[in-house]
């Protein structure tokens, strides 16, 4: 079960548009995600869990990624948060 | 996710203020002081020297009872016996039907840091009230990945993998005149001993997601009364794609459950296939859980007719 702590670092935070980013790439592989924060946890296929989150700039993360394609789902997401899913800042 | 769980005294005059009319009379600095069990306790015995049973992370409730009792010790008891009680970290004292402590009791409170707090309302009244806010504030915790609507007055959670249909199906439910209380993510506490309290994350209350349209509001959609705040769960079902291997239930004889912070839930599961309404499924699940309620078991009642007319009919072959 590969899991990764990353941060967000866009300026805006995890707004719908980016979490409809997670969700859309998600939803292309078959694992199980489940994005952590603090004590709440969403389901990483799930676009109104990810909201719940609530997570400004510089929250901290935990994605968990439980699957066939576990690995590569999971690099994917962290690339997508780390460039800060396209935008500028 | 269960974490134990806390509150603070500034949590609970924040929230409460008003409602319990709280006031703090001495002891401000430890109002960070933490409150983990929704229990009170009345410290009667320990006023007259039996500490033990005496809890630190309950609120200690004195009335009038209490007072009287302290004001017939003399200064140097009183403050003894209070020394030696504030020895173990107690949450905080309150003081109701608006009494006012003995001086004593009051530069202990600032000495220790243990606040000390009046109500102006009765003890039973006070108590009640607070028993109540304190269970449903300290109250086991989880959230799901489902849909919870109240279907005929009865709390169903859809549950399933993502992309099955579960908010699709909601959205029928709704236009069939159920209502909604969460989508995607369902908050869940448990009021002890077995009662399931289901509502929405407050960012994405009465919201919905469904592919192809994006986000909609069903409160500004269908109205207020198409939406809950908060519903007792009473029945899940899990949708999941129809398995030619899996066996499913043909007569509703064998009953499974779901458990949900340690409260079984009666569980349907449900095969999703074309030509499969499923919300008219859902909902005569939901009907039917309603009679199962009354007492009224289709399944067992079928099995029973049968079973007669089998028992008759053999008795008649050998007569």
């Amino acid at each position: 079960m590969p899991k990764q702590t990353v941060f967000i670092k866009n300026k805006l935070g995890l707004h719908a548009r980016a979490a409809s980013q997670i969700v859309n790439l998600a939803s292309q592989y078959t694992s199980e995600v489940t994005i952590q924060k603090g004590n709440v946890t969403a389901n990483g296929k799930s676009l109104l869990g990810i909201l719940t989150l609530d997570a400004p700039l510089g929250s901290e993360l935990l994605i968990d990624v439980n699957g066939s394609d576990a690995q590569e789902l999971l690099t994917k997401l962290v690339e997508l948060i780390e460039n800060k899913f396209g935008e500028k800042n | 996710m269960l974490a134990p769980k806390f509150l603070t005294i500034q949590e609970l005059l924040n929230e409460q203020t008003e409602r319990l009319q709280l006031k703090v009379l001495s002891g401000e600095e430890g109002l960070n002081r933490k409150i983990s069990s929704p229990r009170i306790q009345r410290p009667g015995l320990a006023l007259a020297g039996y500490f033990a049973q005496l809890r630190a992370e309950r609120i200690q409730v004195l009335g009038s009872t209490e007072l009287s009792f302290m004001d017939t010790l003399s200064s140097e008891r009183r403050q003894q016996v209070l020394e030696d009680i504030c020895q173990i970290p107690i949450s905080c004292f309150i003081l109701t039907k608006g009494l006012f402590p003995p001086p004593e009791m009051i530069s202990i409170g600032n000495k220790y840091k243990i606040p000390i707090l009046q109500s102006s309302l009765q003890s039973s009244l006070f108590i009640r009230q607070i028993s109540i806010y304190l269970e449903e504030k300290l109250a086991l915790e989880t959230s799901i990945h489902g849909v919870l609507m109240d279907i005929y007055g009865r709390g169903v959670l859809l549950l399933g993998k993502s992309s099955i249909g579960k908010s699709e199906c909601a959205l029928d439910l709704i236009v069939r005149g159920h209502r909604l209380v969460s989508d995607d993510m369902v908050n869940i506490k448990l009021l002890p001993p077995d009662i399931l309290i289901g509502s929405g994350p407050e960012l994405i209350r009465y919201h919905m997601e469904l592919r192809g349209l994006g986000i909609i509001n069903i409160k500004d959609l269908f109205g207020v009364a198409a939406v809950r705040y908060r519903k007792k769960i009473e029945l899940a079902v899990v949708m999941e794609e129809w398995k030619q291997e899996c066996e499913y239930d043909r007569l509703g004889l064998e009953e499974s459950t779901i458990n949900i912070l340690g409260v079984d839930i009666p569980l349907i599961k449900m095969p999703v296939a074309p030509g499969r309404n499923m919300a008219i499924i859902i909902e005569v699940a939901a009907r039917n859980q309603l009679l199962k309620e009354s007492g009224y078991y289709s399944a067992r009642e079928f099995d029973q007719k049968v079973i007669n007319i089998l028992r008759k009919k053999s008795k008649a072959k050998f007569i």
